[in-house]
């Protein structure tokens, strides 16, 4: 098993490591979570991705890449996505174990020196970003944003998120609007930066072959220097305004339909955290597994979709079921995909389905303990809770959920809005 | 009685057992003891390419609807009693799955406990086809709305656009899937038909990877395996011209960004050895990869982004390519500076420290490629139908010579061989 050691640096500074030599790599992420704001949620996308491209000691796409390069194909990389209500900045740095170099160097202390001169140290002009680094990763995000349209699947879960949580944190896009990523400048950028070592709540994590003293001591240093005005930030529960389902509908030049339903979730971290467990369970019995009601019923049974599945957020207590259906079928599944929740809101699944629920899950956790990227997310995922679980204590957890309380978290479920992405109009759908 | 042969990986301080069984498969056994998981995958040496095909003995070729290979997948997980191929595993809780690539089609699973257990469904369900009229046409419209969902997505029609645009002949060029026409053709004799050809055992190999012991393993597929008779298969695929068909095709597509790939046909009337692979794989490192002089031009002048420009070497049995890949607002711009570059390189040679960063880049991919027991299982099964091996992949990246990086410039990246594929909005 891996064993997670846990301390804090600074205040809002948390420091977590999962070391095992089983991992030929490791991987060092720094998440810097804030609240997700209008205002704020453009500057702050560009910073993981600017500050990843190039420091004050590799001043230069061209010298970090190739610094990346000679430490055995290193990586530095940045994302941002959201954790309830917050926006999650991540730069983390992943490369070969120590022992695998084949001349003697440290890899991981080289890693975490650039990591950790990028993030402190970045390549500024005048005391800003310099102009070029700016509008090269402000074109980048653009073009994200611009790709996340292509992919009708996650286009049309961000269009049904967007619309059920519309002037809440929840509706805010992780990058922040195309609008507001033009109107970025470098002033604006660099305030962003300074705001966030100063303000945001910060979780680092250390997993795989690699000693975690060192690297907690330069980032306990790198933080110490920096004027902390940190507030404690907490999780919200989205609000709810719907009182009957409202629908969503989208016109593309797509042969197929993408349907995705949102529902409100009673049971969430926040709320009860104790039955969490019992409302994943609840999930995967409805709709996320090969056995699941969904997949059985309304995919293999009726043929109504393609693919239907869903997924809970249980930091924001939403639930969203996707699906992949001829236009016009759209109505005929949505039926289908209610009836089959009110079916697990009145107990009709077996102990049989129960079990397989629990295997799926438990399996799912266990089969997270051999991977860095997974690991990094389970924790991060965690960074609310009171108490943090290992992923193999969660599958015991999972384990010991009842049919009573799988029930229960199923009746706190609430269908909010159905969003559909259809054809041309006029093309006889 | 099949014995195992040990295979070392010395770089990496593990080994793998290699066993062809009495039954005329081929098994690989990775055991990783402090791995939570195992993965293991069952598959068959026939793709979606393997539409007209040669039975040991036979003079006629054996033509086929195209698509059946992914179609029988599907129809593998029912059985004769009625219950679905996903029931057995949902009472082990493996993470079952399969897919059909151009070349293979596998069947695989993923679990924590219940290790024995679901390795004895995969061998079982696999060994037992089981199709009838009514399944198949029920099949036919589902595999329908699959098809219609790779229609809306532009990442699957540029590649497909530039196979086209490729290939005269080879069947590379069909969807994977076939068409709503072809597999309307599809009967339960002709998957009968194609079952017995390619589910021979001569013709499989099954990969386990994770935490298991290779002797209960072994006493599982001795106990499972059904012998096969000794037959051979031949793929059977009509001359193709080394030219490409045309050098550019663009289509209007449900895109915001317009997308690209950018490919070299080359010469596959053999496959290329570990050693062409991994020099192949260190030429592109260096060439285009982020450290590369090329890279930064492209990214400055702001016709690729970091997130999807990409480069891989494409091939198979009958078909080879280099391909670049990636989101442009203007990919002829990008084609015509991959060409200069090509050209520049030609005449001057690799950079020496580019060169050998790229290779240390390669190196490291390597070793974390030992940390899943999922690429070690894929990667084994793909090397198995290839006729290369694990162990050969490991150290061919480490002799690897500039010289002979630059050497495959001679038959690899010909300009009068190259492809531009482009959905635009």
């Amino acid at each position: 098993m891996n064993k997670i050691e846990q301390s804090m640096l600074h205040e809002g500074v948390h420091f977590r490591s999962v070391c095992n030599t089983k991992f030929k790599t490791f991987r060092i992420s720094v998440n810097f979570l804030l609240p997700l704001q209008k205002d704020t949620a453009a500057p702050n996308a560009l910073l993981p991705f600017l500050l990843s491209r190039c420091s004050e000691e590799y001043p230069d796409y061209t010298l970090m890449s190739r610094k990346m390069a000679s430490l055995y194909g290193a990586t530095l990389g940045a994302d941002v996505g959201k954790l309830g209500n917050m926006q999650m900045l991540t730069v983390s740095a992943g490369g070969i174990a120590d022992r695998y170099a084949l001349h003697g160097e440290s890899v991981t202390a080289e890693l975490t020196r650039v990591l950790c001169g990028a993030l402190f140290h970045p390549a500024l002009q005048d005391g800003l970003f310099r102009e070029e680094d700016f509008r090269q990763e402000q074109r980048q995000t653009l073009e994200q944003i611009a790709s996340e349209y292509s992919d009708k699947r996650i286009f049309a879960l961000n269009r049904c998120a967007e619309s059920m949580c519309a002037g809440e944190p929840y509706g805010i896009s992780r990058f922040g609007t195309r609008e507001q990523v033009q109107a970025l400048t470098g002033e604006r950028v660099t305030q962003a930066w300074k705001d966030m070592l100063r303000t945001a709540r910060v979780e680092i994590l250390v997993l795989g072959d690699i000693d975690p003293e060192p690297v907690a001591k330069i980032f306990s240093q790198a933080f110490g220097c920096v004027q902390r005005q940190y507030k404690p930030l907490t999780l919200s529960k989205p609000i709810s305004h719907n009182t009957e389902i409202s629908y969503v509908i989208d016109h593309q030049n797509v042969a197929q339909g993408k349907m995705v339903l949102g529902m409100r979730v009673e049971v969430s971290q926040l709320t009860q955290p104790e039955l969490v467990p019992a409302a994943r369970l609840m999930s995967a019995l409805y709709g996320g597994t090969p056995n699941s009601r969904l997949f059985l019923i309304v995919r293999e049974k009726m043929s109504l979709c393609y693919y239907c599945g869903a997924g809970y957020n249980s930091t924001a207590g939403l639930l969203f079921v996707q699906s992949g259906v001829e236009f016009g079928n759209m109505k005929k599944a949505e039926q289908a995909i209610l009836e089959q929740l009110k079916a697990v809101q009145d107990g009709s699944f077996t102990d049989a389905d129960i079990a397989a629920a629990k295997l799926a899950l438990e399996n799912g956790y266990c089969t997270a303990e051999d991977s860095l990227g997974a690991l990094d997310s389970w924790y991060l995922s965690q960074s609310f809770m009171k108490k943090v679980y290992t992923p193999e204590e969660y599958a015991a957890l999972v384990g010991a959920v009842s049919r009573e309380q799988i029930i229960q978290a199923a009746k706190g479920v609430r269908p909010d809005t159905v969003y559909c992405l259809k054809g041309q109009e006029g093309e006889n759908h | 009685m099949s014995t195992m042969q040990e295979r070392k990986i010395d770089r990496v301080g593990e080994s793998y057992y290699e066993v062809r069984h009495a039954s005329g498969l081929q098994i690989f056994v990775y055991p990783k003891s402090q791995s939570h998981s195992t993965y293991a995958i069952f598959g068959t040496n026939y793709g979606s390419i393997d539409n007209a095909f040669r039975r040991s003995g036979e003079t006629e070729v054996t033509r086929v609807p195209n698509g059946i290979a992914h179609f029988l997948e599907h129809k593998m997980f029912e059985n004769e009693d009625g219950v679905d191929t996903f029931a057995r595993y949902a009472q082990t809780g493996a993470n079952a799955n399969a897919y059909t690539s151009f070349d293979k089609t596998c069947y695989l699973f993923s679990c924590s406990d219940h290790v024995y257990e679901s390795l004895e469904i995969l061998l079982d369900f696999v060994q037992k086809p089981y199709f009838t009229a009514q399944t198949v046409q029920k099949e036919q419209g589902i595999i329908g709305q699959e098809i219609q969902m790779y229609d809306d997505d532009p990442g699957w029609q540029v590649l497909f656009n530039m196979l086209g645009a490729m290939y005269h002949t080879h069947p590379v060029k069909l969807d994977i899937a076939g068409s709503v026409e072809s597999i309307a053709k599809i009967t339960p004799e002709l998957l009968y038909e194609c079952y017995h050809t390619f589910y021979n055992l001569n013709n499989m190999a099954l990969c386990v990877v994770g935490n298991v012991e290779p002797d209960k393993v072994l006493a599982l597929c001795d106990k499972l395996l059904k012998p096969s008779q000794d037959m051979q298969v031949q793929r059977y695929f009509e001359p193709e011209p080394p030219s490409v068909l045309k050098p550019r095709v663009c289509v209007k597509g449900s895109v915001a960004n317009p997308m690209f790939y950018f490919g070299f046909k080359e010469d596959a009337a053999h496959r290329p050895t570990v050693q062409q692979m991994a020099e192949t794989e260190i030429l592109l490192q260096t060439v285009s990869g982020d450290c590369s002089p090329l890279f930064r031009r492209l990214l400055d002048a702001g016709l690729i982004n970091e997130a999807s420009f990409d480069s891989e070497y494409f091939e198979g049995p009958g078909y080879a390519s280099v391909l670049f890949s990636g989101e442009s607002k203007d990919a002829d711009a990008v084609a015509a500076q991959i060409l200069q570059e090509l050209e520049r390189v030609r005449q001057d040679g690799l950079d020496p420290e580019l060169f050998e960063n790229a290779k240390r880049s390669v190196y490291g991919r390597i070793i974390s490629g030992f940390n899943s027991v999922e690429s070690l299982a894929n990667g084994m099964i793909a090397d198995c139908f290839a006729g290369r091996s694990l162990v050969a992949d490991v150290n061919a990246a480490a002799a690897v010579t500039k010289a002979a990086a630059e050497k495959r410039l001679q038959t690899q990246l010909l300009p009068q061989n190259a492809v531009l594929s482009i959905v635009e909005p």
